[in-house]
């Protein structure tokens, strides 16, 4: 009986045609949104308790969560020079075979790190808007979970269009450092460096 | 279908972040039923504490806990007062109403201590003794005579009057912990007892005033120098003067 003839199961290596309108963002920027909006509205409406859980080892729950962002922060910085060797834009780099991994890895730390922060943000502390730095700090906080789900359901996608998934990093990243900024170093420069 | 690693990623974060808010979530209602056993311990076993009618049913429902567990700490006298838990040491601080200055109030067991400044001219300092979520209190030293401050509070919040020479401020404060709170320096220079406190509210802001000599009724309270929250330090002209935090939960600056 002569074999029959299969198709090639599709490998990673297949080119697949960018689709140029963007319309695989849909859903991932649809489910963005609503992250970004669940958790503003959840840390506006909750009426803040003041109070989570204490991590042993520091003298407030502020400090726990300055250092944590902070950590947050430098597996970030990992996250965009890795991906800009990925990219090829640093030219005296060749890009090891390990690069994906050490991306892949650095985000997932970060996130993990930036998620004890964020509950304890919301529970104990809520969406404020009593002064410049809180609004800033509370609007990019609700946008970046949802910039990063939008991330990560995009990568799942196929055709995405080449500009999407260094857009909505550097978004991230950004958004990122802006929290940073409008609190854990806030938090350093007006209590001072301390565990 | 096999699931994609950024997904997991997401299930991860999500995950966590529901352990830890249920973590909180207990965290929090064991803080309140630990302060509600206490009270009504102390009730129990010290009448001379809690003697207001509200706090009876408490008392009553936890006077066998008291005895079962035979010591209940005078330390952790709280009061639940209705449907209110009275904290036995707390801090809280915020501005009055119209941004005219602000208000720190710290309670620790017996005592309370409060203090108010506008930042230059117009401050006191206050003691007293706690009832039950009620405040009464009296200036104290000259600077401060005739001063009062009435307020009541609960777990997270307090509001009352400050009346300083006959002008009233209102406030409605927030429960604030380190490095928020109250700071207090006592020096004395060449003779003179130069009294300074800082009000560092919960967003960090500092409000702060200095009475360059306390003991003198005609004394004109001034800005105080910035503190430096990091070595509790200021500079007063060159002279460094040193603050203590008066915190209700440690019970430091009682």
């Amino acid at each position: 009986m002569a074999a029959q003839w299969e198709e090639p199961a599709p490998t990673r290596q297949e080119r697949i045609q960018p689709d140029k309108s963007g319309r695989v963002l849909v859903i991932p920027a649809l489910v963005g949104c609503i992250v970004a909006l669940t958790l503003g509205i959840y840390g506006r409406l909750h009426s803040p308790t003041g109070v989570a859980v204490d991590v042993i080892g520091f003298s407030s729950p502020g400090t726990v969560k300055a250092w944590l962002a902070t950590v947050a922060v430098l597996f970030a910085i990992v996250q965009v020079a890795s991906s800009l060797v990925m990219y090829g834009k640093v030219s005296w780099i060749t890009a090891p075979p390990w690069i994906g991994t050490l991306h892949r890895w650095s985000g997932r730390i970060a996130f993990i790190f930036t998620v004890p922060v964020a509950v304890h943000c919301l529970y104990a502390l809520g969406f404020e808007t009593f002064n410049l730095r809180v609004i800033v700090h509370s609007i990019c906080g609700c946008l970046f979970f949802g910039v990063f789900t939008v991330k990560m359901l995009a990568l799942t996608r196929k055709g995405l269009p080449n500009w999407v998934l260094p857009v909505v990093g550097g978004l991230a990243f950004g958004l990122l450092v802006v929290i940073w900024f409008t609190s854990a170093f806030w938090f350093f420069s007006t209590f001072g460096v301390s565990k | 279908m096999k699931i994609k690693t950024p997904i997991v990623t997401l299930l991860v974060g999500v995950a966590l972040a529901v352990v830890l808010l249920i973590a909180s979530m207990s965290a929090v209602s064991a803080k309140k039923a630990a302060l509600a056993a206490a009270s009504a311990s102390a009730a129990a076993t010290v009448p001379a504490v809690t003697t207001s009618t509200a706090a009876s049913t408490a008392a009553a429902s936890g006077a066998q806990s008291a005895s079962a567990t035979g010591s209940a700490s005078a330390a952790a006298s709280a009061s639940a007062s209705g449907s209110f838990v009275i904290p036995p040491h707390a801090n809280y601080d915020g501005e009055v109403q119209g941004n005219l200055g602000a208000v720190a109030l710290v309670v620790h067991d017996t005592f309370a201590v409060a203090y108010f400044c506008n930042g230059s001219t117009i401050e006191a300092w206050f003691s007293g003794t706690p009832d039950n979520g009620k405040l009464n209190l009296t200036g104290k030293g000259a600077a401060s005579a005739g001063a009062t401050l009435t307020a009541n509070y609960a777990l997270g919040h307090a509001r009352g009057t400050v009346v300083i020479k006959g002008v009233s401020y209102v406030f409605s404060i927030i429960a604030v912990h380190k490095p928020s709170g109250l700071f207090q320096s006592i020096a004395n220079v060449r003779g003179a007892t130069i009294k300074a406190g800082w009000i560092v509210l919960a967003d960090g802001t500092e409000v702060g005033s200095l009475n360059p000599d306390e003991n003198a009724a005609n004394a004109v309270s001034q800005a105080a120098p910035k503190l430096d929250l990091s070595t509790l330090t200021a500079n007063d002209d060159g002279t460094t003067i040193t603050a203590t935090p008066i915190d209700g939960e440690t019970g430091s600056g009682f």
